[in-house]
């Protein structure tokens, strides 16, 4: 079953300093499947945050088209949760309150909304500081709470933007196995973007390398599920797959 | 040193049971130098009476009532012309800070009329409405709008474009959006231009009572150059400052503290 398509994607910006164009996504298309995790890496500049970005509509393409359940994409809509770098948590909610948020929009009871919320909380060992505001809480239980809020929503699509950048590595590690454990019990599909190969690797079942706007090459990963750092560090097939898409993104 | 190690232990008990005694020792100094010069009969009496002739002269004011019943008519005109100028102003300042064509369209204008003070108003609505309330409620509102507007904008415009972005992406409407994401962002420069609103609006109206008016706290000071009263005049301008004390710790600083300080928009 298909579920998202990309058809010739393409975004063009016009840089008002250089006085030109900038093409940015070039003819991109991509088809991923129902409970896929897709991987999406590539240098700086790659136009990896500008794909996502029109998937999620919060930027117009410039050509070609989104299909998501064969409807095309047009504007932000519910059915597409993103996760943040910057995790973009309400400082003004509660963590409950944000967790909650997308079920009080559409239009759950507050008992009803608290109760999916606790639940996703729950998840990933959070409920001890529903009542808190965001910055009380460190950069990892943030992001947590970043990916749960998206997931509580029950979107069709889950969209990440290098949600883990800005955590220290060690919570890092943590958070891509808790990602990674959420996706087998849930199997909610995920399309994550990144710029570190490893991550990539780790985390999916396919790994798109992106290049000037371009697909340089897929590359499916079969690695045995659960996956674990202390299992995979070491283990041959990930070094040699990692190697294979480090190449491939350091000659992009 | 002793007597010094207890007296300053028992300020510090003090202060830790009633944060109150905080704001009321530095006073201290200052009223009793005032009662000094008072004593020394440097100055004529009549024109610099001490801080017991002030006390005294409250007490008859409160007495009669006319203290009670100006203080009302100030608060109520200044309650008044804030409510409206907040009412006005917060909705004109999301417009201007979430719309472009509404910031370019509208924002010289603004700019404009900012740089007309307040009082720079007072020729031309005396002779428009006269004497009345209208005048010094229409000052009161001009005075308030402004800074309202303007930090509005600049609040709205601080608001990170993930935080809009998050909330579309969850389901929400672009009207939602403004509720649950706007306001709130923005609140912390609400309060900045609501307390700079209140400060300058609190001024334009003693002005405009001055000038304009029948009563209030500005009138009472007018009223007792006219009777050459300094006690009265005194009074008056202590007034002023212990009500804007009592509205900024018991009003805007209370809401500060539960709202941009607890969510870490401000930092303290
Ligand atoms: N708003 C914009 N206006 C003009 N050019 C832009 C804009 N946004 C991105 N670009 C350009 O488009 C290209 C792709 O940018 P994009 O942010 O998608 O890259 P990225 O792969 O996410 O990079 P990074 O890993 O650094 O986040 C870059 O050359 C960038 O300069
Ligand atoms: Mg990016």
């Amino acid at each position: 079953m298909k579920r998202l398509v990309l058809k010739d994607l393409s975004k063009t910006y016009f840089d008002p300093y250089a006085g030109a164009h900038v093409t940015a996504v070039q003819e991109v298309s991509l088809e991923v499947k129902q409970g896929e995790f897709v991987s999406v890496v590539g240098p700086s500049g790659c136009g990896k945050t500008t794909l996502l970005n029109m998937i999620a509509g919060f930027i117009p393409a410039s050509g070609g088209e989104i299909l998501l359940d064969e409807r095309a994409v047009d504007g932000p809509g519910p059915e597409r949760g993103v996760v943040f770098q910057s995790f973009a948590l309400f400082p003004w909610k509660t963590v409950l309150e944000n967790v909650a948020f997308g079920p009080k929009i559409r239009g759950l009871s507050r008992t009803e909304r608290e109760k999916i919320a606790r639940e996703y909380l729950d998840l990933v060992g959070l409920a001890n500081v529903a009542e808190r505001y965001p910055n009380e809480l460190s950069g990892g239980m943030q992001q947590r709470v970043g990916v749960v809020r998206a997931l509580a929503n029950n979107p069709d699509v889950l969209l990440m933007d290098e949600p883990f950048a800005s955590v220290d590595a060690q919570t890092r590690m943590t958070l891509q196995e808790e990602l990674t454990r959420i996706w087998q019990e849930r199997r909610p599909t995920i399309i994550f973007i990144t710029h570190d190969v490893g991550e990539a690797v780790f985390l999916a079942n396919r790994v798109v390398v992106l290049s000037k706007g371009r697909i340089l090459k897929e590359i499916e990963v079969t690695l045995p599920r659960p996956r674990a750092w202390d299992l995979l560090t070491e283990d041959a097939a990930f070094k040699a797959l990692s190697g294979q898409v480090l190449q491939l993104v350091r000659s992009a | 040193m002793t007597p010094l190690l207890k007296a300053w232990s028992l300020y510090a008990r003090w202060t830790a049971r009633y944060p109150a005694v905080h704001s009321i020792v530095p006073f201290i100094p200052l009223v009793a130098l005032w009662a000094v010069v008072a004593e020394s009969n440097i100055f004529p009496r009549a024109f610099f009476p001490g801080p017991l002739e002030v006390v005294r002269s409250f007490g008859t004011l409160v007495y009669k009532g006319i203290l009670p019943d100006y203080l009302e008519d100030s608060i109520v005109r200044l309650a008044v012309g804030t409510a409206a100028g907040v009412a006005l102003g917060i909705p004109l300042g999301v417009l201007v800070g979430l719309s472009p064509r509404a910031h370019a369209l509208l924002w010289p204008i603004l700019l404009f009329f900012q740089a007309i003070g307040d009082i720079a108003w007072l020729p031309i609505l005396l002779i428009w409405f006269g004497f009345s309330l209208t005048t010094m409620t229409f000052v009161i509102v001009y005075t308030v709008l402004f800074p309202v507007v303007l930090n509005t904008a600049l609040g709205v415009r601080s608001v990170p474009l993930d935080l809009h972005r998050a909330a579309l992406s969850l389901g929400a409407s672009r009207t939602r959006v403004i509720w649950e994401v706007v306001l709130p962002g923005a609140l912390p420069n609400i309060m900045t231009g609501l307390r700079n609103g209140l400060g300058y609006g609190w001024r334009a109206l003693i002005a405009a009572e001055i000038i304009v008016g029948t009563s209030g706290i500005g009138f009472l000071m007018f009223d007792a150059r006219r009777a050459g009263s300094v006690v009265e005049i005194l009074l008056g301008m202590i007034v002023l400052g212990v009500l804007w004390y009592i509205v900024d710790s018991w009003v805007l600083a209370p809401i500060e503290r539960a709202t941009g300080e607890r969510w870490g928009l401000v930092t303290r």
